[in-house]
């Protein structure tokens, strides 16, 4: 390590956290940012020793009209729902309901009549630009058993594993395991919350992780796939 | 008011939770956020742009990007409202940037009629409100960086804490304290560089004391 760099590095970003790096040299520095993550990494740092010295400032309440602005920018007019509110039952009805339909049959032990599966399927977000195709997840009637199958093998770095998650009406977000970006996952019942099929859960999503999963209990990479879990 | 930097990682964690879902788009979850955080934005806005209408616009333009970047947030990297206040501060100090080169907004200007350098310069705030250099004392107080941030002189804090609440440049912090340029320079820097290794200490500190 090249020390007299490093603490370069270290007075630079410490410049640019709290606000005295100026103009161009801000600018140029935003720019290398990007490029470097040692940079970032010693920003991140200082960043945090400095945002919470901003607790010491009065709060001041803003006027509702900056919220207002807030929601008409992001949702003018008609788009009145979230974007996985917006997912509807007619993509469930399309033909990868097929594929996870088999599935789903593999599954099948009881012969009995068992109410038939209700599939989501689970559209890319945009959140990864490499991320464009779709999963399927199917589960079963009786809410016991859920499949997941990406339409598509998805392209994931080694690093990182892919998280699926129970997203409720209200509260936080559950995770429901770590699903293969490859291949067709079964997710045991032990797993799924009791009342998956009855309002517990209001959409599937899937989030990026490191290995092992969210450290957080809470999805804390990109939420790349969600669906509306539609009854 | 009681400071309240100490419990700043309590309510990043509650923040999380509702960071995590408006990256799942949900609004609700957006609405709580910007009620429990918006005032402190917005505040922190205010202290580095002073027209209030700009600072409005500002934080309007803020809490869009936060709910554009919500999903690509990164809990295991960050605590939400060290990334929020980041967001806020970067946004507010390049409004200085474009306000200055546009010098027929004369609304951003600041209000620099003082010449004396009294100390009370230092300490001119708005509405009445705590100077720079209180902040300063209050927060290193809630951190207990007290008797640490003791070490600088009267100029090195108020340098700081022109530079850090009030979004002061080098050559406008030199010319409110009447010093040179590179004398404010180097006590910024120095102050910075205490300010970390008394939080190093302080977190050495506080974890010898839970084991």
């Amino acid at each position: 390590m090249d020390y007299s760099r490093k603490a370069l590095a270290d007075a630079l970003a410490a410049d640019y956290a709290a606000g005295t790096l100026r103009g161009g040299a801000r600018r140029r520095f935003e720019k290398l940012l990007g490029a470097h993550p040692a940079l970032q990494g010693a920003v991140s740092e200082w960043q945090a020793r400095l945002m919470p010295l901003t607790g010491a400032v009065v709060p001041e309440p803003p006027p509702a009209r900056v919220w207002q602005a807030v929601e008409r920018r992001l949702w003018p007019a008609a788009a009145a729902q979230p974007w996985w509110r917006r997912l509807g039952p007619w993509r469930a009805a399309s033909g990868f309901a097929t594929a996870a339909a088999l599935a789903f049959a593999l599954l099948l032990s009881n012969p009995a009549p068992v109410p038939a599966p209700i599939v989501v399927v689970l559209q890319s977000t945009g959140a990864e630009g490499q991320m464009v195709s779709s999963f399927v997840a199917s589960v079963g009637g009786d809410g016991r058993s859920l499949v997941t199958q990406p339409v598509q093998p998805v392209a994931l770095a080694a690093d990182r594993v892919l998280e699926l998650w129970s997203v409720p009406p209200q509260g936080a977000p559950r995770s429901l395991g770590l699903i293969k970006a490859n291949g067709t996952t079964v997710l045991v019942r032990e797993k799924l919350p009791a009342t998956l099929l009855s309002g517990g859960t209001a959409a599937l999503a899937v989030s990026i992780e490191p290995p092992g999963g969210s450290p957080t209990g809470v999805p804390t990479g990109p939420v790349v796939y969600a669906g509306k879990l539609t009854l | 008011m009681k400071p309240d930097a100490a419990d700043w990682p309590e309510k990043s964690r509650d923040l999380a939770l509702l960071l995590a879902r408006t990256g799942l788009g949900d609004r609700a979850a957006f609405a709580r956020l910007y009620e429990r955080t918006s005032a402190h934005l917005f505040a922190v806005v205010l202290r580095i742009q002073r027209d209030r209408a700009l600072a409005e616009d500002l934080l309007q333009e803020i809490y869009v990007s936060v709910w554009k970047a919500a999903s690509g947030f990164d809990a295991a990297r960050s605590q939400p409202l060290t990334w929020l206040t980041s967001i806020a501060r970067n946004r507010a100090i390049d409004s200085l940037r474009r306000a200055q080169a546009q010098p027929q907004l004369s609304s951003t200007t600041r209000d620099d009629d003082d010449d004396d350098g009294r100390p009370d310069a230092v300490e001119a705030a708005p509405d009445d409100g705590p100077g720079p250099l209180e902040l300063l004392g209050r927060a290193s107080d809630a951190r207990r960086l007290g008797q640490c941030m003791e070490h600088l002189s009267a100029a090195q804090r108020q340098s700081v804490a022109l530079a850090f609440f009030d979004g002061l440049s080098h050559a406008e912090v030199a010319e409110r304290l009447h010093e040179p340029l590179g004398t404010v320079k180097s006590w910024v820097r120095r102050a910075l560089m205490t300010l970390k290794g008394c939080l190093e200490r302080s977190v050495l500190r506080d974890s010898a004391g839970q084991n």
